[in-house]
């Protein structure tokens, strides 16, 4: 090598370590070590103490909003994983360039602009909203009602309209892998269509649900956006809470402490989706 | 799955279309009510207008919101682009310490935004630096950083080797080999990690909302006026949006197709 390349080399090398410890790691780890100061009188006091997470764990206020919050989610991904399963599957029933085009017809909406599609949910769901009018004019409701706004219906709807093409994709992809082979060798062997679809389908299906559950279970528990505009004053998710520490409660170390909390669910998340999401016995 | 019985595959399409409905719906509304007024969750479809792309023209608010995301789009694009090509670059073929700050540069883009969002917060006050465009451009590069760095890495890993082989058999040095194999063999793929990037950065708004500091980008011009209510122009901004991205993401899937694939299409 010459001098001139070894050097560029070497700046390589160097910026390839620095940049994201520097930019990733160390804002990080940062932001975990303030979990541990504390605030007095609207300054940071810089001694470690676990006194955050002792008040995280016994303030009666926060552990309730952290496990609502995480059942809100697990609900969001139950629901997404109800509707998008029958549409995944109904996909793969379809031949060729069909198939595709209509993938990406469900997967064109993420592309939208995510505050502009909030705000048009939450039109959708209020009180004048297309929603209450569609129930009146079938009967269900006798008049308008209030209860798709400013509540924890409205964050579980509008969470679930925004994260239903994230549950698709890889339940999708998981079926779509399954050999038609098994499919025919199960139906040769007298099975019926249902018996297939719950003995083969529907076990080899299931990594991919797996990991769509953890995707929109993940993106709705890390979402600020939405519960802050349609949650209104009844729907307190975590990520409010949290982002309220830093604003109008002032507490950053105690929001830093919240965030580790926040993470660890997250981390814990992916880690099973992770597990659970691998497919396993679909090659033969 | 040609066994499937009748009933079933008519309750599968009528879900699948719910789906579609209710992915579109919130599309639905502001396009429809770019053109025609809408009063009380009634269309008035009588009368077409295209006053709302009028006043859109006429708002400067708006108008600068737009230049901003622009430009911090663009910024993010070069920096994610000769920074996630670099690491690519330097980890293809290395197997030390490459799944650890591969992970480090993933940690952005699975953590949720508001933990990346306040983590740099904070790290800019420590540092002292200014909270700006500047902040907003890093924000974003690193968030999107991990988009880059894979699609440029997956190229590289179905990249012959024997190409770079034959170029050093060939007489050629690195810098040659560099610049004439390998970095034409990145390009398609580069260009639509840039296009990844941009969209991605377009669209930002938790990250931003942190770290920027007076002046802001679209999505968080937007955020601030949703408590108000919007004006009938953002319906238009919001078609055009719309437009503009969907050409973004076809322009996105022509460059990653590998070409084979693309070439036995045609």
């Amino acid at each position: 090598m010459q001098p001139a390349e070894r050097r560029l080399s070497l700046l390589v090398t160097v910026l390839a370590f620095a940049l994201p410890v520097l930019f990733v790691l160390v804002p990080l780890a940062i932001f975990l070590g303030y979990s541990f100061f504390s605030v007095d009188q609207g300054t940071i006091v810089y001694g470690l103490s676990l006194g955050n997470y002792v008040r995280f764990f016994t303030d009666p206020i926060f552990l309730p909003v952290f496990w609502n919050t995480i059942v809100l989610c697990i609900s969001v991904a139950i629901i997404c994983i109800l509707l998008a399963y029958p549409a995944a599957y109904f996909l793969t029933t379809l031949e060729g360039r069909w198939r595709y085009a209509l993938l990406m017809l469900l997967l064109v909406p993420l592309l939208m602009s995510y505050v502009i599609k909030i705000y048009a949910i939450r039109s959708i769901l209020g009180l004048n909203g297309f929603l209450n009018k569609a129930l009146v004019a079938v009967g269900i409701l006798q008049q308008p009602s209030t209860l798709f706004v400013f509540n924890m219906n409205a964050i579980l709807l509008t969470l679930t309209l925004l994260l239903i093409p994230f549950a698709i994709l890889p339940i999708f992809l998981s079926l779509e892998r399954i050999p038609q082979v098994l499919l025919r060798a199960s139906d040769d062997l007298g099975a019926s269509g249902l018996q297939t679809f719950l003995r083969i389908t529907l076990p080899l299906s299931l990594p991919g649900v797996a990991s769509a559950a953890s995707f929109v279970f993940v993106l709705a528990i890390g979402d600020f956006l939405t519960p802050q505009m349609v949650g209104g004053i009844s729907g307190f998710t975590f990520g409010r809470i949290l982002y309220s520490q830093f604003g109008t409660a002032y507490n950053w170390p105690f929001g830093a402490a919240l965030s580790v909390a926040l993470a660890v669910v997250v981390i814990a998340a992916i880690l099973i989706g992770e597990r659970f999401g691998r497919n396993r016995g679909t090659s033969i | 799955m040609s066994a499937l019985p009748r009933l079933s595959t008519v309750l599968l399409a009528a879900i699948t279309t719910l789906v579609a409905v209710l992915l579109y719906s919130p599309l639905f509304v502001p396009i429809v009510s770019s053109f025609f007024t809408i009063s009380h969750g009634d269309v008035d479809w009588s009368s077409p207008t295209l006053s709302t792309y009028v006043a859109l023209a006429e708002n400067h608010d708006i108008l600068a919101a737009l230049r901003t995301t622009l430009i911090v789009g663009v910024c993010t694009v070069i920096l994610s682009v000769v920074s996630g090509t670099l690491l690519a670059l330097y980890y293809h073929g290395r197997r030390s310490g490459r799944s650890v700050l591969q992970f480090i540069i993933f940690l952005p883009f699975l953590m949720p935004p508001i933990i990346s969002g306040l983590a740099l917060l904070i790290f800019f006050r420590e540092i002292h630096l200014e909270r700006s465009l500047l902040t907003v451009i890093i924000g974003h590069t690193v968030f999107v950083l991990a988009i880059v760095y894979r699609t440029v890495l997956t190229r590289l890993q179905s990249m012959s080797r024997t190409l770079v082989e034959a170029s050093y058999d060939l007489g050629a040095t690195g810098w040659q080999t560099f610049w004439r194999i390998i970095l034409p063999n990145l390009s398609s793929a580069m260009v639509g990690g840039a296009i990844l990037a941009f969209a991605l950065s377009f669209d930002e708004t938790m990250i931003t909302i942190l770290v920027t500091g007076t002046q802001s980008t679209l999505p968080v011009r937007l955020w601030a006026m949703m408590r108000l209510g919007f004006s009938p122009d953002i319906n238009a901004l919001v078609a055009l949006i719309l437009m503009f991205t969907v050409l973004l993401c076809v322009l996105a899937a022509r460059f990653l197709i590998p070409r084979q694939v693309a070439t036995e299409r045609t």
